[in-house]
């Protein structure tokens, strides 16, 4: 008989001590409850502006390389210049002069610089 | 034999009147020493309404800097085309550009006006820098310019 009532004092003994924590828990209201997911988010927020900075450095690496690339364009463009490309016109004596009704017979202009 | 000297006599009736329809004419643009860079000079001609009937020289082969010869690139848009075969080199301050064209008759006392629109880089544009009355009378007549241009006159 003694036995039976150890027994059945040390199982109550022993539910009461794992089921009300838990019991507890479970009635704790959602944010308390919650709290060491928010921080486990909390601490992948406060990893992500570290990602967000690094991907904007990226990103300004990328601008600047567009940078590049529009001096680059500048340049090419002043290359073509320098070779005479299609926007610049024919330099004299490489093609007759432009049937404008100001010239003649269609000689040739003869320059001189002093 | 009649027929040969007939059509011999028409071929030099048709040809005739087009040696006469042009004369070669020298412009001749004296800079002043401004001291700057080469300047980029455009010639051209506007009509008895003033407006644009041609250009006759551009001193300068980069069209990226033609927009400062404003008058001319208001009245062309920039149009290289009006251009080609008729650029040469930019002058430099007090060097003289003389140019010799075959020009129409048709230009001279008929209301027309030669313009020269100049700029230097790094300096003041200058356009409408000359503009003198194309006329039989006026030939050698040297004008000044209003900025860079020391003398310009045409001959014939």
């Amino acid at each position: 008989m003694k036995k039976t009532l150890i027994f059945l004092v040390a199982s109550t003994a022993l539910t009461a001590a794992i089921g009300v924590p838990a019991w507890s828990a479970m009635r704790a209201p959602e944010g308390e409850g919650l709290w060491p997911r928010v921080a486990l988010f909390e601490e992948g927020s406060q990893a992500l502006p570290l990602l967000r900075v690094s991907d904007d450095d990226d990103r300004d690496d990328r601008d600047d390389d567009d940078d590049r690339d529009d001096d680059e364009d500048d340049e090419d463009e002043d290359d073509e210049d320098d070779r005479g490309g299609a926007r610049n016109p024919a330099p004299a004596s490489t093609v007759a002069p432009p049937q404008n009704g100001l010239f003649g017979t269609g000689t040739l202009p003869q320059v001189k610089v002093n | 034999m009649k027929s040969n000297l007939a059509t011999l006599a028409l071929a030099a009736a048709l040809t005739l009147p087009g040696f006469a329809m042009a004369r070669p004419v020298t412009l001749t643009t004296t800079l002043s020493t401004y001291g700057g860079d080469g300047a980029y000079l455009v010639l051209y001609v506007t009509d008895a309404s003033g407006a644009y009937a041609g250009s006759l020289w551009m001193a300068g082969g980069k069209s990226k800097y033609y927009e400062h010869l404003s008058d001319w690139y208001r009245a062309t848009g920039g149009d290289t085309a009006q251009v080609n075969g008729i650029t040469g080199a930019s002058v430099g301050a007090g060097r003289t550009l003389e140019i010799t064209l075959d020009m129409a008759d048709a230009l001279f006392d008929a209301g027309y006006t030669l313009h020269v629109d100049a700029a230097v880089e790094d300096m003041r544009d200058s356009p409408n820098e000359v503009a003198v009355p194309l006329t039989t009378t006026g030939a050698g007549t040297p004008v000044r310019g209003r900025r860079y241009v020391a003398s310009f006159a045409y001959d014939m």
